[in-house]
Formats: C-alpha cells, sequence, structure tokens
C-alpha cells in the first residue's frame, strides 16, 4: 500500500467516525424540524418538508422562555462577579507571586475538586432559612464559586505571561497598582479574559446539580426545563429537540469562539 | 517582583473568603449535621447529637449506599476508560494535516458543550428507545434482538451518553500532547524504519504520558459528580443499578427529607472522592516514572 493511499484512508476514516460522534447532535437538530409524527417515523426519516413550528413553539412558550432568560441573567452575571472578585486575586498571584502563592492556589483548586454532595445540604437549609432558595440573586451567588477557581486560575496563567519590564517601567513612573491592573495588565490579557468569559458562561450555562436541588419554578435554568421533558412532554420528540436545539445553540457558539482556549480552561491552565 | 502585604491582600482576600464562605463552610457544617438526627419534614422530632449513628448505619447498615458506592466506581471507571481511548484514536487522527482538518475538529468537540440533560433526553429517546429509537432500527435491521438498552443493561446505557460527552475532552487534551511532541522525533523515527505502531508506542505514547496522566485525573474528578445523565435517563434505576453516590444523596435529601443520613453520605462522597484522587496521582506518578526510566 503506498503511503498516499493509506494516508487518503485514514482521511476517509476520520471523516467517518467525526461524522459518527457528531451525529446525535445532527439527529436532535433535525428531529426539530420534524412534525411529531415524522420524529418517531421507523425506518427513521432523512428527508422531509421542515416545520419550523417546533421552534416558534418554544420560543413563544412562556414556560421555555422564562427558563431561558434565567439562564442569562444568572450564567452573564455570575460570570460578571467572578470576574470582580478573582482578576484582582489573579493578578497578584500571577504577576507578584509570593512562596504562599503556590498554597493558595492548590487551595483554590482543591474548592472546584470538591464534591457538590459535600456541600449541597447545608446550602438547601441555609438557603431555606436567608430566603435565597429559588431566587436569582441566590443562584448568582453560587453560580460565582463555581467560575471563580477557574477565574483564578486562567487569569493567573495569563497574567504570568505579561513582561515584568511592562510593570516595572509603569511602577518607576510612579503608577498605582490599580492603575497598573487596570491600564496595563487587563488589557494586555483581553483575549485570555474573553476565553475566560466564555467557558465561565459555559458551565454555568450546562450546570444542573445545584439548580436543581437549590431552585424550583422561579430561578430554574434551562437544563431543568430540558429535564422537565422526560415527565411532562416524554413522547413529544420533535418539541423536545427543538427545545434541545435552542438550548445548546449558545454554547456552541461560545464554545467555538472559545476552542483555542478551551485546553487551557479545561486543565485550569495547566496545558498551554 | 513584589507588592506591599497590605495591597496583596485586598487584591486576593475577597476571593479567598468567597469560596472559603460558599465551598468550606458549608462543607464543615455538613460534617456536623451528619452527626444530626434531623428530618426535615418532622420538626416535632426535633435535631439530636447522634454520635457516629449516621455513620454506621451509612457504611454498614444501608446496603443501597454499599452498592451506590460500588456503582459510582464502576461507571466512573468505564466513562474514563473508554473516553480515554475513544479520545485517544480521534486525537491521533486529527492531529494529521488533512483538508477540513479544522471543521472536522470543532465537529467533534461539540458533544462536550451539550448539556448533561439534553444529552439524556437525545439518547433515551431519539437514539436508544426500544420503540422508536434509531439505533434499535438498524440493530434489529442486522438481525440483533431488540433491546431497551437503559433498562436491560443500565450501566452501559449511562456509560455510553457519557463516554460521547468526555471523549472530546480527552481528545482536547491529548490533542494538546500530541502538538507538544517535536515532530523532529517522529520524523527521524519513520527514517529509521519505525512502523507506524513502534512509533506510537514507543515515542508519541511515552512523550504524551504527562497529557494521558492529566486528561485522567480531570476526567475522573468531573466524571465523579455526573449527576444530569442519571437524573433524565434511569433516576438510578432499575432498583439500584444506576444509583451512585451523587444521586443517593441527592434522593436522600430531596425524598427523604434526612439531613443526618445525606450528609454522612455526602461526607463520605468528599472521603471517597479524595482517596480517589490521591491514589490516581500517585499511580499516575509512579508508571510515569517507571515509563521513563
Amino acid at each position: 500500500m503506498t503511503a498516499r493511499l493509506r494516508d487518503g484512508l485514514l482521511t476517509l476514516v476520520t471523516y467517518i467516525l467525526v461524522l459518527a460522534l457528531f451525529f446525535p447532535i445532527f439527529w436532535t437538530v433535525l428531529a426539530g424540524f420534524k412534525t411529531e409524527g415524522t420524529a418517531v417515523a421507523q425506518p427513521p426519516v432523512l428527508f422531509f418538508t421542515p416545520t419550523f413550528d417546533n421552534f416558534r413553539e418554544a420560543l413563544t412558550n412562556a414556560g421555555y422562555t422564562g427558563f431561558f432568560v434565567n439562564s442569562v441573567i444568572i450564567s452573564v452575571c455570575s460570570t460578571l462577579v467572578a470576574f470582580l472578585l478573582g482578576i484582582p486575586a489573579a493578578f497578584a498571584l500571577g504577576l507578584f507571586p509570593t512562596e504562599k502563592s503556590a498554597g493558595t492556589l492548590s487551595w483554590v483548586l482543591s474548592t472546584k475538586m470538591m464534591p457538590a454532595v459535600g456541600v449541597i445540604i447545608p446550602l438547601i437549609i441555609i438557603f431555606k432559612q436567608i430566603h435565597l432558595f429559588d431566587s436569582i440573586p441566590g443562584m448568582i451567588i453560587l453560580y460565582t464559586s463555581i467560575n471563580l477557581p477557574l477565574v483564578i486560575w486562567m487569569m493567573r496563567s495569563f497574567f504570568a505571561e505579561i513582561p515584568k519590564d511592562l510593570i516595572e517601567a509603569a511602577r518607576v513612573d510612579g503608577a498605582q497598582t490599580l492603575q497598573i491592573l487596570i491600564g496595563i495588565a487587563v488589557p494586555f490579557v483581553t483575549p485570555g479574559l474573553a476565553a475566560t468569559a466564555l467557558l465561565c458562561l459555559i458551565f454555568s450555562w450546562n450546570e444542573f446539580f445545584l439548580v436543581v436541588n437549590l431552585a424550583g419554578p422561579h430561578a430554574s435554568t434551562l437544563p431543568v426545563y430540558i429535564a422537565g421533558f422526560m415527565t411532562s412532554e416524554g413522547l413529544f420528540w420533535a418539541k423536545m429537540s427543538a427545545a434541545s436545539t435552542l438550548a445548546v445553540i449558545p454554547v456552541f457558539i461560545a464554545g467555538w469562539a472559545a476552542q483555542r482556549s478551551l485546553v487551557r480552561g479545561l486543565t485550569m491552565g495547566a496545558v498551554k | 517582583m513584589t507588592m506591599a502585604r497590605s495591597t496583596r491582600m485586598l487584591l486576593i482576600a475577597p476571593a479567598i473568603i468567597y469560596l472559603a464562605a460558599l465551598t468550606q463552610a458549608p462543607f464543615i457544617l455538613t460534617l456536623w449535621y451528619s452527626f444530626q438526627k434531623w428530618i426535615l419534614t418532622s420538626p416535632e422530632l426535633g435535631v439530636s447529637f447522634v454520635g457516629f449513628e449516621n455513620f454506621s448505619y451509612t457504611l454498614f447498615g444501608d446496603a443501597i449506599f454499599r452498592a451506590a458506592v460500588l456503582n459510582l466506581v464502576l461507571i466512573t471507571a468505564g466513562i474514563v476508560l473508554f473516553s480515554l481511548f475513544f479520545g485517544m484514536i480521534f486525537a491521533l487522527l486529527l492531529h494529521r494535516k488533512f483538508p477540513g482538518q479544522g471543521i472536522a475538529r470543532s465537529l467533534a468537540i461539540a458533544p462536550f458543550f451539550v448539556m448533561p440533560t439534553v444529552n439524556a433526553v437525545v439518547w433515551k429517546n431519539l437514539l436508544l428507545n426500544p420503540v422508536f429509537g434509531f439505533v434499535n432500527y438498524y440493530t434489529t435491521k442486522i438481525g440483533l434482538p431488540r433491546v431497551d438498552i437503559l433498562a436491560a443493561f443500565p450501566k452501559l446505557g449511562i456509560i455510553t451518553m457519557a463516554v460521547w460527552q468526555w471523549t472530546p475532552f480527552m481528545m482536547l487534551i491529548l490533542l494538546a500532547g500530541l502538538q507538544s511532541v517535536p515532530d523532529e522525533i517522529r520524523e527521524a523515527a519513520e527514517v529509521d524504519g519505525a512502523t507506524p505502531w513502534e512509533e506510537f508506542r514507543y515515542i508519541t505514547f511515552p512523550l504524551l504520558g504527562p497529557f494521558v496522566e492529566l486528561s485522567v485525573l480531570l476526567a475522573t474528578i468531573y466524571v465523579l459528580q455526573l449527576f444530569g445523565e442519571i437524573f433524565v435517563a434511569t433516576q438510578g434505576g432499575p432498583g439500584s443499578a444506576t444509583t451512585t453516590l451523587p444521586y443517593y444523596v441527592y434522593e436522600t435529601i430531596s425524598q427523604g427529607n434526612d439531613v443526618g443520613t445525606s450528609s454522612a453520605q455526602g461526607v463520605c462522597a468528599v472521603v471517597l472522592a479524595s482517596i480517589i484522587a490521591t491514589f490516581l496521582l500517585r499511580l499516575l506518578a509512579r508508571t510515569f516514572k517507571v515509563a521513563k526510566a
């Protein structure tokens, strides 16, 4: 077998396997455009006249749009609060490390590694007592704590790449710490900032364990809405597929936009 | 570079206090609750200190808890190992240069972005439903018996949907690893007449070691928390076949309203996760050292 033939075959195998991996998503999006009858038809239908009814219905359904808005508010706000708290810490840890910094960072990481079941019971009890249970502010507070370790670790790795001379020069010119942070460091790491924000949005958007335990009808997010299909509308596959498609589209956009920094985020900055 | 201590504190403290308040403090409360008898729906019984009663019940009296630990270990191991295997295949294939590489990578990453509950409703219905599902139509067509995978092989069903989601995760980290292996080393091996398998076995794989290690460790830590798929697809069943520790804690608090017992289970889950993480770190570090020597 010649090298070229082998190469071509491997490429073909790659295409086939990648399409197989993507197939469940393709099939779901397709089912969103089907009628309920076509969606459950056997043999499975590939070609049909598409209908937009399922998407229109999802977008005009008050239940769905309510959950969607909750998802947007909670993920955006928790990302912002995590940035407010995390960026100063990441700045200090990344640009001015001391011998204690490694310990602080490991501790931050350990809070991320803590299984959620180890903290959920007191959170349920306390949130009910102080009326944060099933509230948007309550969920923002919780999601901030998921995003914060990611912000600290990832932004620290970006801040650490800033040339030290740049900071020293500004200091010689008499710049205060806050001026250096806002005027020099943050503008320098804008791409990293964007990537970190996208990752925070993705993780908050998809989070399920905390929201299902600590929210009810008022503050629940899209993953809970989708889970509800299993009990209430389990047989309406086309509607379910359209709602699912709309729920994952924002993440696909954010994810593909953040693709280059994805590995860095998933490994908490360990792999560049 | 240095920074005044007070400035440092001002910059770092808010984040640390926030994290401590939202993660350490609740865990200490979980520990405290785990020594109490406290049923939320029966306030007339009050709250009383019962020492290690919840732990002795959980560890020695509760068969479902033991099943949940075993299920958690089996399901997690299954997901991590299969994802590593498939992730490695995809990483090796997508590392080659070929037309459409960028699009192929984007498509291959996509499953990782799908929220767990969407993952579960799609697999449970569109793909694995025994009557109307895509998979059964074609498997029965080639003569295999019609099978409701989530009823007959529930663990396999859960593992399948999670592997689909975690394969891209493994692939991403391994791809980063492959990109860090200098092409010259591989080319040199090719010139020396190494077969593709030898090249993978003796050059790529050992250099990939730290990345395999990292991907297994991270995936294990995340997958130990798997919840949405089980919540939607099987509710821990049939029986307790897919009741993992996180799901069991959820049941104990949301259906049993039993604060003491669920807290004891939560504490055990944290201990188990720490043991597994420490064990993995050691094991992986050692294997890697042996491989290098």
